[in-house]
């Protein structure tokens, strides 16, 4: 009953980032358009490129639908709304996560297309770059709550949010979400004016309706993963713990969304250059100020 | 118990059959990832045998290990997409006669070692977690220790044979 209620919850989640995405990028606020859009989409043939690795085209939308799933899977949206409760649950949300990393190398291998086979080893070379910042920010996070898991992560922000708590951290972790669910600035492997669409060259039709939802879903079970380390989850007063799950998981979104609307993109190159030179030093950081708060404030 | 020894020996084929796949296709990105799944099944089988965070840890790390794997393949190998069908083998008898007597060690060590008293009950997952960091910071730091700096000492060096020396342009030249 859960699982249903929360692939439910995902679905309109996913619908959500859709209008938004086209809100921000667009400026227009059309609450049908991406029904249409999926319609169409589904409505159109769906292309098989001339000698396709024919397992890994057809895998890799499923794969990354699938990867942002399962993250979903250890996200508690209330107390007690959650699929599993993990003894791993933060280390799992990571583990299905770098299936994102082989779905877009399975998708832009696949098809055998140069334009796609490029994104798809761009993504691999963006992963290198912001890995470090996923899993470093989230070691803090695991310390201050003493537990990988998720529920109790949420519980051990009652006092005061991961976001006041660790700054940084919050800032490290946003930005590499934002790379992971390749968004603006970070989307040169499946940018319109980069490569032709690059992952997405060769995708048509119904494939190509899986893959977007995949992203959709990913965009959308990140942002969750940010409510729960970061902005104290489902906690708050005068809204029930649902409400409060659904608005800081909306505004979350909004703001991945509109963060990168106004920045130029950035080369996989330039962003290696800049997590390892700066990114690195300033997660090590984080978790060596967060030791110390640990002990004298827990 | 019964369905623990079928999802165990289910994930054990699994990766022996992954296994096979790397040597049976001609593209290399498909022998990696075959290689992939193949560690994936391992980790699954850790899950199986309640293992969660050593599972899970399995599952992570193979995905990024393998798929950098993958683009050291394509770009070192001459025919990476396998459409030429190249045979990529070679001295099939010596890593068969290798193959197999490292397969009949490995179960002979398994059969007939004496593992002393089976654990009937595994510690819940939490408390799993929490007993290997104190094993990592206690009895086994310095083997895992040893092994990283070993490990980031080979990548280095690795690195510094792979650079291509650059040789400054003097003013003879051009």
């Amino acid at each position: 009953m859960t699982t249903v209620l929360i692939l439910l919850l995902l679905a309109i989640g996913a619908y959500f980032v859709a209008v938004l995405e086209a809100w921000v990028s667009k400026g227009r606020f059309q609450l049908a358009a991406p029904l249409f859009a999926a319609i169409a989409l589904l409505g159109r043939e769906s292309i098989l490129p001339r000698k396709p690795d024919r397992l890994f085209f057809e895998v890799g939308p499923v794969l990354l639908l699938l990867s942002a799933l399962l993250a979903a899977a250890v996200i508690p949206l209330t107390p007690n709304l959650i699929i599993t409760d993990l003894a791993t649950g933060a280390l799992f949300i990571n583990a299905a996560m770098v299936y994102v990393l082989v779905a877009l190398l399975m998708a832009g291998w696949g098809p055998d297309g140069a334009y796609g086979m490029i994104g798809g080893w761009r993504f691999l070379g963006q992963l290198i770059a912001y890995a470090m910042l996923i899993v470093m920010p989230l070691t803090a996070v695991a310390m201050r709550a003493e537990s990988l898991v998720t529920t109790q992560i949420v519980v051990s922000q009652a006092g005061l949010w991961n976001i006041i708590y660790q700054p940084l951290g919050f800032v490290l972790f946003f930005i590499a979400s934002m790379a992971l669910a390749f968004l603006p600035p970070f989307d040169m492997m499946i940018a319109k004016g980069e490569l032709a669409g690059g992952v997405e060259a060769e995708y048509t039709g119904m494939r190509l309706a899986v893959f977007r939802l995949g992203r959709l879903v990913l965009i959308i079970t990140l942002a969750s993963a940010i409510v729960i380390f970061y902005l104290g989850g489902w906690q708050g007063s005068g809204l029930p713990p649902w409400a409060w799950s659904a608005v800081k998981i909306l505004l979350v979104t909004a703001g991945m969304l509109l963060a990168g609307r106004f920045m130029p993109r950035i080369r996989e190159a330039h962003l290696l250059y800049w997590c390892w030179i700066l990114g690195i030093p300033l997660a090590l950081a984080n978790i060596f100020i967060v030791g110390i708060l640990v002990l004298e404030f827990p | 118990m019964t369905a623990q020894m079928f999802f165990i020996g289910f994930f054990g084929l699994a990766g022996v059959w992954f296994g096979i796949v790397v040597f049976r296709t001609y593209s290399m990105v498909r022998s990696a990832l075959a290689l992939l799944f193949s560690q994936t099944a391992l980790g699954a089988m850790f899950l199986s045998m309640q293992a969660e965070f050593l599972g899970v840890l399995q599952i992570m790390m193979m995905a990024t290990e393998m798929s950098i794997m993958a683009i050291f393949m394509v770009m070192f190998m001459m025919d990476p997409g396998g459409l030429g069908e190249m045979d990529m083998t070679h001295q099939k008898r010596l890593s068969l006669g290798v193959g197999i007597t490292a397969f009949v060690s490995a179960v002979a060590v398994a059969v007939f070692v004496d593992w002393g008293p089976l654990a009937t009950t595994a510690p819940d997952a939490v408390q799993q977690t929490a007993d290997l960091g104190l094993e990592l910071l206690g009895r086994s730091m310095l083997i895992f220790e040893t092994a990283g700096v070993t490990i980031l000492t080979a990548m280095i060096a690795a690195t510094a044979v792979a650079i291509q020396p650059v040789k400054k342009a003097s003013c003879h030249e051009s």
